[in-house]
């Protein structure tokens, strides 16, 4: 098993840097492949590289932040989903079931309702979400003697589909001929717009939600368990949930302040990662990081260059995603039972 | 080592469902808890496991209260079985055996070489080294069974509260578990586990407590308290308690059931 | 005698139930080609979406009985107030009603009017509000083309000939001045523009898209318009900078203030030169939304900034003069000020 999953984890990195490479070679602007090679070689030796401003900015403070972007969303992403289904011990869960994304998205909404700058768009998108589930928490921990799983996933439906509810109100009395189309892109995600200060101030916040879960990664194996059997071995369940969860909302919420609501990554690519390396949480984690970060890199790309305008990420992961899942669903052998 | 439960209430919130429990269990010893189903058997193992609050009276380890002890320092000194389940992610036994030693783990350790070198050796001794690398949810209920108890030896706590452990199990997996119970209370762990066969007591228990109605209806060795009357008191049915020679030349106590015979009665009036 | 008679005739006809006045009833056939009977005079007008009523606030300014959303503080000075408190019903044109339409029949309209986009979808709406409520609704079609006869057609049906005469002759004008002096540009000298909107800069309208009608009137190349006709669409920074327009247009205030210390969006040249602007807002805006007469204005500030040599002239009493005859309200010196502060900007 060890030897299976360290070249699987390699294959996976390497596959990512071969992506990186691609990611960055290709798009709208006309770069030439030595002109690229320099300036990434100059930028990392601190010369200079002599090419057209313009060239520059395409590479460095366009397609750099959006690659670092996407990779850092899909790694998000999916680290929150792998940790989430088995925590919830349900490999059909992903990271908006406690509602952060709807949260996210009534922050995003409402700064987009009050005219406010991209900014405070992001700010209210990062701060609602985290909002939604500290709600969901709150509600589920009000309501006792029941399995609090169960409780939680309920909360989480409840108040996600009154958070949706409040999108979609402020979408109906939003002005139809400006707010509104920029409320439907934005539900749609992109990256289109990244900038090397929204990379910058997510970073941080992916590392700070990261750390917990590779620190417990041990413990998250064991909240796969009965909540008593795990208790019974040693195991404060209830305190490394809600670690869990917090560090998953910070990260899931940064996420979706910059880039808008992804689907699928956070449902799909823990599943992959699973079957290549198992379940037990100190593979799984890492791989799954690997793996979404790739995925969503690869599909920014192509939402970039496959058609003349940019796909909304939203719609392509779920178009790329689906065929994969239902794939994997109808050919897994070993899967999840 | 002795595990105490003096004059124990409890249940669950809002619901007492067992009064003045009072027991105790020593190194190596065997104790076997009988009683009908909706008893309180397990109702008692999750409070003894610190899993409910205690509703009244105590818990004590060598004298020192249980109930106000972290999850960790808890689960290094009492560790259980519960019955062999499905699980949902396909980890291998080898890893669902080194989960038990979780307790003995820093909050942000992984299982060190010494943590793998006790579950397997908890596997060998559970003759389950074939099985190590199989999935756990792909091996047989019996076989998981058995794993449960592996993982309750990693954990090498003095006390294995078992609940249960035959449920679901065929005949020849309920006396292989049988004999892993008679051998861990060899090794010097204390036993404490329920089962709603009283044969089971005669098997394998040092000490017998039948649980009745929430309460401890009698506690001493098994042919104390496993009598006609007391069954009878305790699951309404008329029972006979026969001894049994058998091959070895040691007697054995069996419980026989009076259960209608099915033959045809010659002559009805 | 005979004027005492009329009075006294004309008071009663207007005493008199609806029944006995739907005599005085003509039918009129409009744009969709949907035949509707009006009463003969007019008193009321709900005007059923915002280009509807800026179009009959223009033409009929107190037959207009209410707005579609309420008017919002920054806008209220550039009308009169009776006209800024007329109540807001909602929106009743089939791209998201707001309209409570127990409150519209309350409001007692002689007709409903909506003005955009003709076609069948829109038509059948009009047919099932129509036929809802028992008050004929009139389509009249935005095309920026036909903008005069829009006017004069709402100017008859309204029964405000003259205003609607003298309006539709301005607009008329307006258009014809422009394109007669744009034919006499080269086609080397006409700008390519890219049109940003969105607090990010990135929605854009492709060819055609009435979003852009503005931008095209006048000859000017849409960047956007090599990827086809259609809508609004999502483009990146990357693709602008490929394009590299001559000038960047924005109605979004927001985008236009952090795009020239944005580090991605300064280094696109247009805007590193100060060739962005911002369009106007109050209380309409000058180009994209509303798509009503409110944009004829726009016209006139795009042809300054796209080609200042063929337009020359002092913009301050043009805009003037059109919020006058479009808005009844002469601006005060420091509201023109404020309106061209924002439209000169970079010029």
């Amino acid at each position: 098993m060890p030897g299976r999953s360290a070249f699987a984890l390699l294959g996976a990195g390497a596959a990512m840097l071969a992506l990186v490479a691609v990611a960055f070679s290709v798009g709208r602007f006309p770069v030439a492949p030595g002109d690229l090679a320099s300036l990434l070689w100059t930028q990392l030796t601190g010369g200079e590289s002599g090419l057209d401003p313009t060239v520059q900015t395409v590479v460095l403070k366009i397609r750099g932040p959006r690659v670092v972007a996407a990779l850092v969303i899909g790694a998000a992403l999916a680290a929150a989903g792998a940790a989430y289904q088995n925590m919830f011990r349900n490999p059909l869960v992903s990271p908006d079931i406690l509602g952060v994304s709807a949260g996210a998205a009534v922050g995003a909404v409402l700064g987009i309702f009050l005219s406010l700058n991209v900014i405070l768009i992001q700010s209210f998108a990062f701060a609602f979400g985290l909002a939604a589930v500290g709600l969901v928490y709150v509600t589920a921990n009000a309501v006792r003697g029941h399995d609090p799983l169960l409780v939680l996933v309920l909360a989480g439906v409840v108040v996600g589909s009154l958070l949706g509810a409040c999108v979609a109100l402020m979408k109906y009395l939003a002005d139809p001929y400006n707010q509104l189309p920029a409320i439907t892109f934005w539900l749609l995600g992109s990256i289109a717009s990244a900038s090397p200060t929204d990379v910058w101030s997510a970073l941080p916040l992916m590392i700070l939600g990261l750390l917990p879960m590779w620190l417990l990664r041990w413990r998250i194996n064991l909240l796969s368990l009965d909540d008593e059997e795990a208790r019974a071995l040693g195991v404060e369940t209830g305190r490394i949930r809600f670690t869990v969860i917090a560090a998953a909302t910070l990260m899931t919420s940064a996420a979706v302040a910059i880039s808008g609501v992804i689907g699928w990554i956070g449902l799909v690519i823990p599943h992959f990662a699973r079957m290549l390396v198992g379940p037990d949480f100190s593979r799984l984690l890492p791989t799954s990081v690997l793996l979404g970060a790739g995925f969503l890199l690869g599909v920014d790309t192509l939402a970039r260059t496959v058609a003349r305008i940019e796909i909304p990420l939203g719609v392509l992961t779920a178009f790329v995603g689906t065929p994969l899942f239902l794939w994997q669903l109808a050919t897994a052998r070993r899967g999840w039972q | 080592m002795k595990l105490e439960a003096k004059h124990l209430d409890f249940g669950y919130r809002g619901k007492r469902v067992g009064t003045d429990v009072s027991l105790a269990l020593e190194a190596g010893e065997v104790l076997c808890l009988l009683g009908p189903n909706g008893s309180g058997k397990t109702t008692l193992f999750k409070t003894l496991l610190g899993l409910l609050p205690v509703q009244g009276g105590a818990i004590l380890m060598d004298g020192a209260d249980l109930a106000a002890r972290k999850r960790d320092e808890v689960a290094r000194k009492v560790s259980y079985v519960p019955q062999a389940h499905a699980a949902f992610f396909p980890y291998s036994v080898r890893e669902v055996v080194l989960m038990g030693r979780t307790a003995h783990l820093g909050l942000f350790s992984s299982p060190s070489k010494h943590d793998r070198e006790i579950a397997d050796a908890a596997i060998e001794r559970m003759r389950l080294a074939a099985l190590a690398d199989s999935v756990y949810t792909r091996v047989s209920g019996g076989e998981r069974q058995l794993a449960l108890i592996a993982r309750a030896l990693a954990q090498e706590a003095s006390v294995v509260v078992m609940d249960e452990p035959t449920a679901n199990l065929d005949f020849g997996n309920q006396v292989r578990v049988l004999r892993h119970v008679q051998d861990l209370a060899r090794s010097g762990i204390g036993v404490l586990l329920s089962t709603h066969d009283p044969d089971q007591a005669f098997a394998c228990a040092d000490r017998v407590a039948m649980l009745h109605e929430g309460r401890l209806a009698r506690i001493g060795t098994p042919e104390e308290v496993v009598t006609a009357e007391s069954l009878k008191a305790i699951y309404g049915v008329d029972v006979e308690v026969a001894l049994v020679p058998s091959a070895d030349g040691v007697a054995r106590r069996v419980c026989i059931p009076a259960v209608e015979p099915k033959r045809p009665v010659a002559g009805l009036h | 005698m005979k004027r005492r008679k009329l009075v006294l005739g004309g008071a009663l006809a207007a005493l008199l139930p609806g029944a006995v006045r739907g005599q005085n009833r003509r039918e009129i056939t409009d744009a969709a080609g949907r035949k509707a009977v009006l009463p003969a005079k007019i008193e009321r007008i709900y005007a059923a979406g915002p280009p509807a009523g800026i179009l009959v606030f223009a033409v009929a300014p107190d037959k207009l009985i209410g707005w579609t959303t309420p008017w919002r503080e920054a806008e209220k000075p550039f009308i009169a107030q009776r006209y800024a408190e007329l109540p807001a019903l909602g929106r009743l044109t089939g791209r998201g009603n707001t309209a409570n339409v127990e409150v519209v029949l309350a409001a007692k309209p002689d007709f409903l009017v909506d003005y955009g986009t003709v076609n069948d979808t829109y038509a059948s709406l009009a047919d099932r509000v129509q036929q809802q409520t028992g008050i004929p609704y009139v389509l009249l079609d935005g095309d920026f083309d036909r903008m005069a006869e829009a006017i004069r057609q709402m100017g008859r049906i309204a029964g405000e000939e003259k205003r609607a005469e003298a309006l539709a002759r301005y607009a008329q004008e307006t258009v014809t001045d422009i394109a007669r002096r744009v034919a006499k540009i080269p086609a080397s000298q006409r700008p390519r523009v890219y049109y940003g909107r969105g607090p990010q800069g990135l929605n854009t309208g492709l060819a055609g898209s009435i979003n852009v009608e503005s931008i095209e009137q006048l000859g000017a190349v849409n960047v956007a318009a090599e990827m086809g006709k259609g809508g609004l669409v999502q483009v990146s920074i990357e693709q602008v900078l490929r394009w590299n327009p001559d000038v960047v247009i924005t109605i979004d205030p927001n985008f236009y203030a952090a795009a020239r210390s944005h580090p991605v969006w300064s280094s696109v040249p247009a805007i590193k030169a100060g060739r962005i602007h911002l369009s106007p807002s109050l209380p309409y805006g000058w180009i994209d939304f509303p798509p009503s007469i409110n944009r004829l204005i726009g016209l006139r500030w795009l042809a300054r900034i796209l080609y200042p040599q063929a337009f020359p002239e002092d913009l301050r009493p043009i805009v003037r003069d059109f919020y006058t005859r479009c808005y009844h309200q002469t601006p005060t010196e420091a509201q023109l000020d404020q309106l061209l502060k924002t439209a000169l900007a970079g010029i």
